[in-house]
């Protein structure tokens, strides 16, 4: 064998990082190419109209931002402290801190009894239920809800504590039980929770729902105080405010 | 003996590092020419582990390689034949030979060192 010259290892080095240089870039080519569109033309400008939609409605929100923004940095001191109440009011109402009326649904929750089986269970509800029907209740336009007598808002939890559901921490009544919702459009509200399918899975465990529509609906507000402890005011909000 | 891998490791890092990308209609190219590097790398060191290593066939090797298989490549996508399948054949065949015969270069030194060292051994013994 030949000792190996300066000059072959030089070579052989720089081929080296030549291949290297080369499988490196192929890789980055390889796993790039992954992520390939696969829609087709119409899903596009479905997607597109979408998204615009959405910019739409950041707009939309800039704009009222921006406004009450204007009304604190250039307005007098009154009012300030006036648009400053009405912002805390307006989250208050938001957070569900204060009552609310309006149009809505009262939904109960009725035990079905079939007539065949001699010996039959009480109907129980359970904390996954209530959370499928609270969620369509929301997909299809819920501004507000209310389960018996405890109003839901957004840290509210729904639990099954010693074979009883817990809302807010508190145990709720047996069937049948109540739920008030507000909405603004109440028959779209109805007509989509009765073809919904949280309706099968309530007869599974041999539950009914019955809609009432109800006009000045009275939603108590929330009672319990909303814990802040963990929450902290970051650095970049805070510089934006200023 | 580790600098290659160094400069191997280095290639590999500033390709990575750099984001550099290719086209990916350019990608078939780029793999070719990666297996054409290869197979001269290997060439080359058959060709040192054999004795007949000259450096100017084993970079003008790397280089004429390189630039053929992707010009295959180019007519074949051209003449709407895969060209580039007979580049890579000839090249994966070309490897796995000098690879063999890398191995069976490795163990005859391995061998023939034993063999030395023990000449050796019994020869100091006799002088002693």
């Amino acid at each position: 064998m030949q000792k190996i010259s300066r000059k072959a290892l030089l070579s052989v080095s720089f081929i080296c990082f030549l291949i290297g240089f080369m499988i490196a870039v192929l890789f980055e080519a390889e796993s790039s190419q992954k992520t390939q569109d696969t829609r087709d033309l119409w899903e596009i400008r479905s997607a597109i109209a979408e998204q615009q939609q959405q910019q739409q409605h950041l707009y939309d929100e800039i704009t009222i931002h921006e406004e009450l923004l204007s009304n604190y940095e250039e307005k007098s001191e009154h009012i300030q402290i006036e648009t400053l109440n009405d912002s805390i009011k307006l989250l208050e109402e938001q957070a569900g801190l204060i009552e609310k009326k309006g149009n809505g649904v009262i939904i109960t929750f009725q035990p079905i009894f079939l007539e065949d089986q001699p010996y039959q269970i009480y109907p129980k509800i359970n904390a996954d239920l209530l959370h499928i029907v609270v969620n369509q209740l929301n997909q299809f336009g819920a501004t507000d809800i209310v389960i018996d007598q405890e109003r839901l808002i957004n840290i509210s939890p729904i639990r099954n504590v010693n074979d009883k559901v817990y809302v807010n921490n508190s145990p709720i009544s047996d069937l049948p039980l109540e739920i008030k919702v507000l909405t603004n459009n109440v028959d779209s509200l109805i007509n989509h929770m009765e073809v919904s399918e949280v309706i099968d899975y309530l007869a599974m465990e041999n539950i009914k729902l019955t809609f009432e529509k109800a006009s000045d609906l009275y939603l108590q507000p929330y009672e319990g105080t909303i814990d802040m402890s963990g929450i902290e005011i970051s650095e970049q909000a805070e510089e934006d405010v200023n | 003996m580790w600098v290659p891998i160094v400069f191997l490791i280095i290639g590999l890092t500033l390709g990575l590092l750099t984001n550099f990308t290719i086209p990916p209609a350019y990608t078939n190219y780029l793999s070719i020419a990666v297996l054409a590097a290869l197979d001269t790398l290997f060439g080359g060191i058959r060709a040192q582990l054999e004795g007949k290593f000259v450096h100017t066939i084993f970079i003008s090797g790397f280089f004429f390689n390189v630039t053929l298989a992707a010009f295959l490549a180019f007519l074949g996508v051209q003449l709407g034949i895969d060209l580039y399948l007979a580049a890579i054949f000839a090249f994966g065949v070309r490897l796995f030979q000098n690879i063999a015969i890398i191995r069976r270069l490795f163990f005859d030194n391995l061998q023939k060192n034993k063999k030395k060292a023990r000449i050796e051994n019994l020869s100091n013994k006799k002088d002693n």
